[in-house]
């Protein structure tokens, strides 16, 4: 892989301005997807990326390019000047990070980085081979992401993190069962594992029944709590979104809105999830108190959204990869505090009527200031009925609003799982949310889709 | 760059491949956005790369590589029969026959976009801010994106094509929020505004300066608009959210891949068949959906898809009847119908998939005012703010940023979180008017997510306002 902190010093280097941003994202990976039992789109990637930023007179403007030739260089750092020289003046603009103490973290693992195609294949086909007669579809991807920062403020460092990924969709035309693993490093990823969990849940599914719309207590699996949980936080828990007044946290800060259960935290530094030492600004990445025992505490900030806050505010290390940038600070390693249920069963009898959520899809945020979500749940549906998993039940549509769903919650497994939150469009970035699974009071069903299976 | 795809597929050809593709791209795009006043991002981004596809004994092999140079292109084809022979299982693929082609295709544009100065292009932005200044309007925005890409394609059958693309597009937001609520209001669509295939005279024509005082007074008066009531009624929907409920609802459905469970584990599947082909009852005599890389300024027009088969106007559904799907040379073969013409990748780095191209609800004839007229109460929706659909492509739920009740065949009330839900044949089965050529407006977006690792699409949408009895508006959140 190339050096991308060399890189991002040559960038800064090459332009002219008061002060230079450069941030490298260098990427070797590797996707062996499959589908039905076949892998059908192999991806292997390798790129770098420069990303560079130049402030002079009060104007900034970004350019970016995956050359890095001499006049690749050069022409970087020309259009990035032009972008600057062609913007108005901001007297606001926010300073650009500087030395800071780094903490350590976990997240690089040598055996994840150097897999190859060979053995990403042969990890695919181990989860094929598990299934059995069980078609399957879903994805082996392993990889190793550099991110350098260097500015003219005197930051200069680069962090490698790796991860691996496992999806298994075990499936037929009547039935359908989901699961997941997703580390910082291979051994800790058994596709084997994944399918067979995921043939289990599809086994249970055949013959499923209907449900009316209504209000229903709940049980969601990981996967479900950690993507409604992420799209809730995108605007939520984002400082930009709460200085626009798209937040659900608006005039609702130091307000006990959850139960008292209930307490997230984005933290980049927990061995558990995909851990950071540093966001794509140079910042330090710190645990960040978003809801504490149901009392919502605080959003997460980037140097702009930070600078634009006043007060004092500092940036919390949560600026996105430059590309979505323009979305403001986001909240990628989203931490919801485990319970005391020592396991889903224990949820599910406290539930004692009601139904259990392995897997949502397609999320739409209907009303942001409220938390309104919609979506479909997917791949293992159940009702619960005296305090145990019982029949199968179609997909059903859900029209919730995440903090009701959070207002009531009996009960949340001792247990976290990282869910894996990443579609892996543009440069890498793995992220996921490490959640435990979560039994809830009210859960608004709002239509029914077709069965389970492909 | 040819001579690198031709070094690359001579490489895959050498190290077992039986059929191999190349594509070579460079790309440069920019995006510029202006948020309450002041400049939110000037990027000015440049990529390219190599792509290599190959076929190893019935299995795809897939890599790339930054380097537009020799040693880029041979280690991809390496890299990707690598993969190919490491692929499990027992592969068997046919691909439907094609003509090779040696071509080349240009966007038709009076100004190169990525030529007009930065200067101008702030600027815009900067001007149709102003107008949608208002005391409840609490952040505005512009933005506007220019693209130019340069792309070669050879395969080892012979196809040798070029294509010199741009791409343009612009729009504005105004979100207004008191103590309770926020409300949004854009133009000319949701999400990042709208984008063609065509010069900077599709931006300047766009009007962002003349809409932006209608936008900013219509996000403040959303704060004091009812919310939208439950019922099931007629709707009208106007042509941007169409162009939504089209791309969901007929355009992921009909992609070929994914009715032959490619996309399972992701985006999802189809609720269609491939023996449905000729004789599924889809919607109502009204329903006309083509596909046409041809359409001129759509962001899915070109000569040539990214498999080297040329684009071709086909029929999707044809009053009412599924007669056709989105399809690639491999899903084709299978099938026994067509020859492909949908495979596109939104990058060097990404592999094609069967994406749309053009998928357009043909025109009916009327306009907006006289499919109001025959409604005596219902809800006209306009402007998509949130969209949700089953991974069957059978149930969906969507709202929009605004709306106004029908009454007596005329607008009233405004009326705000509208939404609407339904289940896609049925739906389509309850409608019973389009507009005219007349209403017809040609949309694209630029954000339609599909694939492992993930691939951005750009696709091109027109459609006329339509109408549709007996749906379920306003579904009621918690």
């Amino acid at each position: 892989m190339t050096k991308a902190l060399e890189l991002a010093e040559r960038a800064v280097a090459a332009a002219e301005g008061d002060g230079v941003e450069a941030v490298v994202q260098a990427e070797r990976s590797g996707f062996a997807r499959f589908a039905g039992s076949e892998v059908h789109q192999p991806t292997l990637i390798e790129n770098v990326s420069i990303f560079l930023r130049v402030i002079r007179g009060g104007r900034a403007g970004a350019a970016a390019s995956n050359r890095v030739d001499g006049d690749g260089f050069r022409e970087l750092a020309d259009r990035a000047g032009a972008a600057a020289d062609a913007s108005p003046e901001d007297p606001d603009l926010a300073g650009l990070a500087g030395t800071s103490q780094l903490p350590d973290v976990d997240g690089n693992d040598e055996e994840t980085a150097e897999l190859g195609p060979a053995e990403q294949a042969r990890l695919a086909a181990d989860a094929i081979t598990a299934a059995g007669e069980m078609p399957v579809y879903g994805f082996f991807t392993s990889g190793a992401a550099t991110v350098a920062v260097a500015t003219s403020a005197g930051f200069s460092d680069e962090q490698t993190s790796t991860d691996a990924v496992a999806v298994a969709l075990a499936a037929t035309e009547s039935v359908s069962g989901y699961a997941e693993q997703t580390a910082w490093a291979v051994r800790n990823v058994d596709p084997a594992a994944v399918a067979r969990q995921a043939v289990e849940i599809a086994g249970r599914t055949a013959n499923a029944d209907a449900l009316p719309p209504g209000s229903y207590r709940a049980v969601l699996a990981p996967y479900a709590i950690g993507e409604l949980l992420q799209y809730f936080a995108f605007d939520a828990f984002s400082g930009l979104a709460y200085l626009e007044e798209r937040s659900y946290l608006c005039g609702k800060l130091g307000e006990r809105r959850f139960d008292e259960k209930v307490s997230i935290a984005d933290d980049a530094l927990d061995p558990r999830g995909l851990p950071k030492r540093f966001d794509f600004e140079g910042v330090p990445k710190e645990r960040v108190p978003l809801v504490e025992d149901g009392v919502l505490r605080g959003t997460v900030w980037d140097l702009a959204s930070a600078a634009r806050a006043g007060d004092s505010q500092r940036s919390t290390g949560n600026a996105p990869p430059p590309a979505e940038r323009r979305w403001g600070p986001i909240p990628f390693a989203l931490s919801l505090a485990g319970g005391e249920a020592e396991s889903v069963d224990e949820l599910v009898e406290l539930v004692g009527d009601g139904i259990y959520i392995t897997r949502v899809h397609y999320l739409g945020i209907v009303e942001p200031r409220q938390g309104i979500l919609t979506g479909m749940t997917r791949d293992g549906t159940f009702r619960i009925r005296d305090g145990k998993l019982a029949e199968p039940l179609v997909n059903l549509r859900f029209t919730v609003a995440l903090p009701d769903v959070l207002a009531e919650v009996p009960g949340l497994t001792r247990e976290t799982t990282l869910a894996n939150e990443a579609a892996f469009y543009d440069e890498r970035f793995a992220y996921g949310a490490l959640v435990p699974a979560i039994a809830t009071a009210r859960f608004d069903v709002t239509g029914a889709g077709g069965r389970p299976g492909i | 760059m040819r001579a690198l795809c031709e070094e690359a597929v001579a490489a895959a050809l050498a190290g077992g491949a039986s059929y191999a593709d190349a594509r070579a791209i460079v790309r440069r795009s920019q995006a510029i956005s202006t948020k309450n006043q002041r400049v939110d991002r000037v990027d000015d981004v440049e990529s390219e790369g190599i792509g290599v596809r190959v076929l190893v004994d019935g299995a795809w092999g897939f890599a790339c590589d930054r380097r537009l140079d020799e040693a880029g292109a041979r280690e991809a084809a390496g890299r990707a029969t690598t993969f190919a022979k490491a692929a499990p299982g027992k592969h068997e693929r046919a691909l439907a026959p094609i003509e090779p082609a040696r071509d080349e295709y240009r966007t038709p544009r009076e100004q190169d976009p990525i030529d007009v100065p930065l200067g101008d292009k702030i600027a815009l932005c900067l001007a149709a801010e102003e107008g949608m200044q208002n005391p409840a309007v609490k952040v505005t925005s512009a933005f506007v994106r220019a693209m130019r890409e340069r792309k070669t394609l050879v395969s080892s059958e012979g196809t040798v094509v070029d294509h010199d693309l741009v791409e343009c597009g612009g729009g504005i937001d105004a979100m207004a929020s008191d103590d309770e609520i926020s409300q949004l209001r854009s133009y000319p669509s949701a999400h990042g505004g709208s984008s063609r295939g065509a010069g900077w005279e599709y931006v300047l024509g766009l009007g962002l300066e003349r809409e932006a005082p209608r936008v900013g007074e219509q996000a403040a008066a959303l704060l004091r608009a009812p919310v939208c009531p439950s019922a099931t009624t007629t709707a009208v929907i106007d042509a941007e959210q169409m162009v939504l409920q089209v791309h969901e609802s007929t355009g992921h459905p009909t992609e070929l891949d994914r009715v032959y469970g490619t996309e399972a584990a992701y985006a999802g599947t189809s609720f269609l068949h491939p023996g449905d082909l000729g004789s599924l009852r889809y919607g109502s005599e009204w329903m006309n959906i083509t596909a046409d890389p041809t359409t001129p300024q759509g962001l899915g027009t070109f000569g040539y898809d990214d498999e080297g088969v040329p684009a071709t106007r086909t029929p999707i559904v044809e009053s009412g009847v599924l007669r056709g799907f989105l399809t690639s040379r491999e899903t084709a073969a299978k099938i026994g119908s067509g020859h492909g013409g949908s495979m596109r990748a939104d990058s060097w780095s990404r592999m094609p998939l069967v994406r749309m191209t053009n998928l357009h609800l043909e025109p009916g004839e009327g306009t907006l005012d006289e499919l109001l007229a025959e409604v005596d109460d219902g809800v006209y929706f306009e402007t998509n703010k949130s969209w949700s659909i089953d991974d069957k492509r059978l149930n969906f739920q969507f709202g929009t940023q605004i709306a106004w009740e029908i009454k007596n065949g005329k607008r009233g009330r405004m009326l705000r979180d509208a939404t609407y839900t339904g289940v896609t044949p049925v739906f389509w089965g309850s409608l019973d008017a389009v507009a005219g050529p007349e209403s017809w407006v040609l949309y694209g977006l630029t954000n339609c997510g599909k694939g492992q690792p993930g691939q951005h699409a750009h696709v091109g949408h027109g459609a006329s306002p339509a109408r549709f009895r007996n749906v379920q508006v306003g579904v009621a959140p918690s």
